[in-house]
């Protein structure tokens, strides 16, 4: 009999772990749903206060993400030192710990930085950056992502520490075209430049034909023969090289070392604040995938900061700003340009169009 | 996992050179290098090792080289994302490097002692390395070979953890801070995350959908948890009486911060100009307010949420892929989310929404997508919700539809 | 990777997915089903055979959602039982298990 089938214990389909069984610092236990204000006393410090007048101070530190159990063990150490054994995460792999000690928090940031976890990160700091897994991990991707964001915070650190900028700023950076990072205020995301490689002697064995074909956005994928042998052909002069094909099949060879650029893209924003939601627009593209460093990357999203932080008013964030300057200054304030290809060609072009005869000089 | 066959290199240390990737190793940042290499220097683990030589590898030749699988546990389709190397002639060490999502608990709270029990049955079946938290919202364990994950599961799921979802699954949710921390939180992120995905565990673990389907929780439309881009049905926190003025408060963060920046940053700021100056205080009037928060973040202890608060739900956000990056859109503009009762109804309403979108859907479609191509006319009569002026910008602007008569 | 059977050897890949889609046998899936565990009857070649007919018929494995719809629908229950039956079946999922053992290539992709 083999191990699966001697298998006795049962599976209990718990779903999320259950907050309720002891994950709340006692004080956040005591209060919770009866928070009074909260305010931001210093970069990587946050008060809450309570309508019991009980007063919460929460540390938030950056990770790396792609941390250790030697780490986690690190953080649980400082928890039961500063935070009675409890701790948060936010979305963006920051840690947070909790005191009700004013007199404790130099302490606690000492501590923090002393392991490596460097504090900052609140309000208007360029925060930690949201990514992908990238050549550690997926199974389709063009470039790597912890890489890119310890090379990126690397040059952002005072950022990360200082909160200097017009409003709080969030990064990302995606490992193919597809983006799983999401939304940001500047996102780094790969832009292939050439249509797939097919490779007929591994395509009609491992992958579903139709399903490759449907699941191309502009029907550039069709069946033909390559020896007698059923395969798949690619239309060219439609393919836009987004890599849809390559999720549905390793066969679809998008990834290239030299032709898969990276694109910036700007002014994403989820906060209802001020101004609805916003999805990100692209600002530059055909640079280079450098590791270890990426150089060229790093550069432009400094650029655009540097001028965001000069230029943008308070609670303007990154969005706010180009939408309030415009986006030709915006093209002159980062030094970047304009380009054919930042003219959308694809299925909603017109709403980008200017429709109006408001031009700036 | 095995710590055979483990040689030290000529150099005589454990882990081979990694001349490019260690240059991630300078520099202020925490390094997600560092850690891997200690890691792999206490525990002697062949698996980092061939990971770095792999990563290595990638680094020099700008390629990635891991294939997808399918790996599982007993009685689930999801949750265990499989990872085999392509290049395993030249690097054995990588051969496998599976990983396990976890779903945690909501809002990201933890307490040390599950996190230590944690660390502890991971790095006895796998390789120590940790992710929190992955874009969805998962813990993710990364490195274990096949033959460890039904005992490191079976281990993990006695103290409290279960897998997450992937592929055409419902997938592990993500909520903010919720009331636990959170002044501003109209709804309990933590509570409604922790039900729903309850109620829909089967379709976490089973996947049978058309294609994947998330739910984010956000306490208040800040939306500190990104939902209204990286969910299909996203839960955002509202109010539907007026924001709470004390004036005495707004006085005290004038004399601190001045009346310019209460005239620039606060009434000039509100998106619908619901905000006026009256002597040393101000106004808002309710009917024109739309519930941005940005008054109330910026005078947190002047201005606060009103009582009547529930959430409203937005649907279709999505990424990139394939038709372009989608923002969810207003669906359900409120709802109450405070008894059991409200929450049932919620879950019922969630029942048929996805019952639609499973019969409708095509192969690979979000949400978000059907409803567009099918219309939204459509989406609401088979969902049998009621047609609001809050789901649009503006009534239509032409006349192509098939008017009844 | 490959196996022998009754003196002829098969190429699969690492999760045991045969290569050849043509070298399908049913000897070779009570194989298949021995390794993973699945004593074959009626109700497994059932699904066995409808995914064949179906990936015969469009060249892609059904969605999964077709296949619990037509377990539902032969059986005459609901969509979730259906579903519950199907991993009775096939503990570690109809894609895993069930694929593999009607010899269909290996399901891709996790986006």
């Amino acid at each position: 009999m083999t191990e699966k089938a001697k298998r006795e214990y049962k599976t209990v389909e718990h779903g999320p772990y259950d907050y309720r069984n002891d994950t709340l610092h006692p004080v956040v236990l005591k209060n919770y749903g009866k928070w009074k204000h909260h305010d931001n006393p210093r970069p990587g410090v946050l008060v809450s206060v309570a309508e019991s007048g009980d007063v919460l101070y929460t540390v938030r530190a950056g990770t790396a993400r792609q941390i250790t159990v030697d780490n986690v063990r690190t953080l649980c150490d400082l928890a039961d030192k500063h935070s009675e054994g409890y701790m948060r995460f936010t979305v963006r792999n920051n840690v947070e710990l909790m005191t009700t000690d004013e007199s404790r928090i130099d302490a606690l940031i000492a501590d923090l930085e002393q392991a490596g976890f460097p504090v900052g990160g609140t309000s208007n700091t360029v925060t930690n950056i949201h990514h992908t897994q990238g050549w550690l991990h997926c199974d389709i991707p063009a470039t790597d992502a912890s890489g890119v964001v310890k090379s990126m915070m690397d040059e952002l650190m005072h950022e990360f520490r200082h909160a200097e900028m017009p409003a709080k700023v969030r990064l990302s950076t995606g490992c193919c075209a597809i983006n799983c990072s999401g939304q940001a205020d500047i996102a780094v995301i790969v832009k292939h430049t050439r249509p797939p490689r097919i490779n007929h002697e591994t395509l009609a064995k491992t992958c579903e034909l139709p399903k490759v074909v449907a699941r191309c956005p502009v029907a550039a994928i069709r069946p033909t023969r390559v020896d007698g042998r059923l395969s798949l052909e690619v239309v060219e002069e439609k393919c836009m090289y987004c890599g849809a094909c390559f999720g549905a099949c390793p066969s679809m060879e998008i990834n290239h070392p030299e032709h898969s650029k990276i694109a910036i893209w700007v002014g994403g924003k989820n906060s209802n604040a001020r101004t609805k939601p916003a999805i990100m627009k692209m600002v530059a593209h055909g640079l280079p995938n450098n590791p270890p460093r990426w150089p060229e990357v790093n550069k432009v999203v400094k650029d655009i900061l540097m001028a965001y932080k000069k230029g943008g008013r308070p609670y303007e964030r990154l969005g706010e700003w180009i939408e309030r300057i415009g986006w030709k200054r915006f093209f002159e304030e980062t030094g970047l340009s304009f380009d054919v290809d930042m003219i959308d060609s694809y299925r909603m072009a017109r709403t980008t169009f200017n429709k109006s005869a408001h031009i700036r000089f | 996992m095995s710590t055979k066959d483990n040689p030290s290199n000529s150099n005589g240390k454990f882990l081979n050179p990694t001349p490019i990737l260690d240059d991630l190793e300078k520099g202020p940042w925490p390094s997600f290098l560092t850690g891997f290499k200690k890691l792999a220097e206490r525990t002697k683990k062949t698996m980092i090792r061939g990971v770095l030589d792999q990563l290595e590898y990638s680094y020099k030749t700008k390629m990635g080289y891991w294939k997808g699988g399918l790996v599982s546990v007993v009685g689930y389709g999801a949750g265990i994302i499989t990872r085999y190397s392509l290049i395993q002639d030249k690097i054995p060490e990588a051969k496998e490097f599976h990983t396990m999502r976890l779903q945690p608990p909501p809002g990201l709270h933890y307490n040390t002692k599950m996190l230590r029990e944690l660390c502890d049955i991971w790095e006895k079946h796998g390789s120590g390395i940790v992710c929190m938290h992955g874009q969805t919202g998962d813990l993710m364990l990364q490195g274990v070979p096949e033959q460890n994950v039904q005992e490191c599961f079976d281990e993990l799921n006695r103290k409290g953890w279960d897998l997450g979802g992937a592929g055409a699954s419902v997938r592990t949710g993500a909520s903010c801070v919720g009331p636990a921390r959170c002044d501003d939180s109209c709804y309990d992120t933590l509570k409604v995350h922790y039900e729903v995905l309850k109620h829909f565990t089967g379709l976490v673990h089973r996947p049978e959908f058309p294609y994947k389907l998330k739910f984010k929780f956000a306490g208040c439309p800040n939306d500190c948890v990104n939902s209204i881009m990286r969910s299909d049905i996203a839960f955002i926190g509202t109010f539907r009486d007026a924001i709470k003025v004390d004036n005495a408060e707004v006085k005290n963060w004038v004399q601190k911060n001045g009346m310019d920046s209460l005239v620039n940053n606060v009434i000039n700021r509100c998106p619908t100009k619901a905000i006026t100056l009256k002597g040393e205080g101000i106004e808002i009037e309710d009917k024109d307010c739309v519930r941005c928060m940005h008054c109330i973040n910026v005078m947190s202890k002047a201005l606060s949420i009103g009582s009547d608060k529930g959430l409203s739900l937005l649907m279709g956000g999505k990424s990139h892929l394939k038709v372009g990056s989608m923002l969810g859109s207003m669906i359900v503009p409120f709802v109450k989310a405070e008894t059991d009762e409200d929450i049932e109804n919620l879950i019922e309403l969630l029942e048929r929404i996805i019952e639609w979108w499973d019969d409708n859907a095509f192969d690979h479609e979000r949400l978000g997508e059907t409803i567009e191509r099918v219309s939204l006319k459509e989406f609401l009569k088979g969902v049998e919700l009621e047609p609001d002026i809050n789901m649009v910008n503006t009534p239509r602007d032409n006349p192509y539809f098939k008017a009844e008569f | 990777m490959s196996f022998e059977l009754n003196g002829k050897s098969y190429e699969t890949d690492e999760d045991g997915y045969l290569l050849d889609l043509d070298l399908w046998s049913e000897e070779v899936a009570k194989f298949l089903a021995e390794k993973e565990d699945i004593q074959m009857d009626d109700k497994h070649w059932e699904i066995v055979n409808f995914l064949r007919e179906y990936y015969r018929e469009y060249q892609i494995a059904p969605a999964i959602k077709i296949l619990v719809k037509e377990i539902a629908a032969r059986n005459e229950m609901q969509k979730k039982d259906a579903s519950a039956f199907l991993y009775d079946l096939f503990p570690n999922g109809p894609a895993v298990q069930a694929c593999k053992i009607a010899g269909l290539p290996k399901p891709t992709g996790c986006v």
